[in-house]
């Protein structure tokens, strides 16, 4: 907390950062979309930071929530460092629903891509710049974004025949270095097979 | 001992008999387990519950080896169309075994991801309850599937099977007596034809000799 409150100088002038009231607990700072990318460069590589774990990118949905007033939807970014005991800061952007949009920091994390797209899939929130920016969880035929509040928790959705994924998989056994020497004429691609919204290779 | 070996050794029984009390005590179970279900599974494969007792201790991993389908943790929407697949690729005869209340009925999971209970892509069998149900409720749940399968008959499941193939069988036995038939008939008025036309021709050859 202490590393925490020192830091938060910094980002107040560099940033435009605020420290968020409500979190009582815990160290939130909350910082405008435009910031973020910077910021959390900053909060990786700096010396008094280092917050070299991201354990979570989480999504939350503000609408119906009591007493609140701003943009229904919020990122939250969870770091931890492992170089100090306790060092732990959330990072908060607040989206509104009309633009739902949030830099990507895949490229700053590797573990962003994932959780990006986890968010994603149950929120619908945009991450501009996500290098492969699918559902993660949810099937590739499912039509809006469960965890959405006004999402009707019950409606369920069938998906209608399992993804063809041997053509990513054979990709990515040739990033290994493995070599494809022979395929048989059943797992060719074929553009039939394929789901609508799933990738292709 | 050898007097009696000696002797003719036959057992008189019927087909069904035979056929259902080899398949019920070899079951080769499929485990398709997707959550905790299948740990539960596990420890019934394990000595101190022993699942080879029952002749089941050949646990296949692939689905064109197993009779049965043992469906064992949540399943999904994303999951249900390779669950079917799995289904579809087992030989006859299968069974399925809900295990769990997952399987059984979505369980808990009452909401948007979880199929309400597998029986909405597949035919089951038997259920179990229990989240997760014991080794004991598996075992219970074999023996149930064992005496319904001693219910089942072999022989009027392969009529059943076969009865396209018999009537095209008959209906080919049909044609060829009948094409047979012709050729005879056919045969008989040509050896009819060849015998007038010898004779035709030896009483010319007397006509001419005559002369
Ligand atoms: S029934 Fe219970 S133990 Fe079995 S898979 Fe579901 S949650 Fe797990």
């Amino acid at each position: 907390m202490a590393d925490c409150e020192k830091l938060l100088a910094i980002l107040e002038e560099k940033f435009g950062a605020k420290r968020d009231l409500a979190d009582k607990w815990g160290f939130t700072v909350l910082v405008e979309r435009e910031n973020l990318h910077a910021l959390m460069l900053f909060l990786r590589d700096d010396q008094s930071a280092k917050f070299d774990v991201l354990l979570d990118i989480v999504g939350v949905d503000y609408l119906g929530f009591k007493d609140y007033e701003g943009p229904r939807f919020a990122v939250e970014y969870v770091l931890k460092t492992m170089k100090a005991p306790v060092r732990r800061m959330r990072v908060k952007v607040l989206v509104s629903e009309t633009d739902c949009k949030v830099p990507s920091i895949a490229d700053l994390y590797a573990i962003a891509n994932w959780q990006e797209r986890e968010v994603f899939d149950q929120y619908g929130v945009v991450f501009e710049g996500h290098p492969d920016l699918r559902r993660l969880l949810n099937h590739a035929e499912f039509e809006g974004h469960p965890l959405r509040k006004d999402y009707p928790a019950h409606k369920r959705q069938w998906l209608s025949t399992n993804d063809y994924l041997l053509p990513e998989l054979e990709a990515r056994l040739e990033s290994k270095g493995y070599k494809i020497v022979a395929r048989s004429k059943e797992v060719m691609p074929n553009d039939d097979e394929y789901l609508e919204g799933s990738r292709k290779v | 001992m050898t007097a009696l070996a000696e002797k003719a050794n036959i057992i008189t029984s019927s087909l069904d008999f035979i056929v259902n009390w080899g398949r019920k005590n070899s079951l080769w179970p499929f485990p398709y387990g997707t959550a905790c279900c299948a740990i539960e599974f596990m420890s019934t494969e394990t000595a101190r519950y022993d699942l080879s007792r029952i002749g089941s201790e050949y646990v296949r991993f692939t689905p064109r080896q197993s009779d049965v389908l043992l469906v064992a943790g949540t399943i999904t929407y994303k999951q249900a169309p390779i669950l079917k697949r799995i289904y579809e690729q087992m030989a006859e005869p299968r069974w399925v075994i809900a295990m769990g209340a997952c399987a059984s009925s979505g369980g808990f999971y009452d909401a948007y991801c979880t199929v309400p209970g597998i029986d909405h892509i597949i035919p089951v069998d038997v259920y179990i309850g229990g989240c997760p149900p014991r080794p004991e409720s598996f075992f219970d749940a074999m023996f149930q599937l064992q005496e319904k399968i001693q219910d089942e008959s072999y022989m009027k499941a392969r009529a059943e099977r076969v009865k396209e193939q018999l009537e095209m069988i008959k209906a080919k036995t049909a044609e060829c007596k009948e094409n047979a038939e012709k050729a005879v008939k056919n045969a008989v008025s040509c050896g009819v034809q060849t015998i007038k036309e010898g004779r035709d021709n030896l009483m010319k050859k007397v006509a001419f000799w005559k002369e």
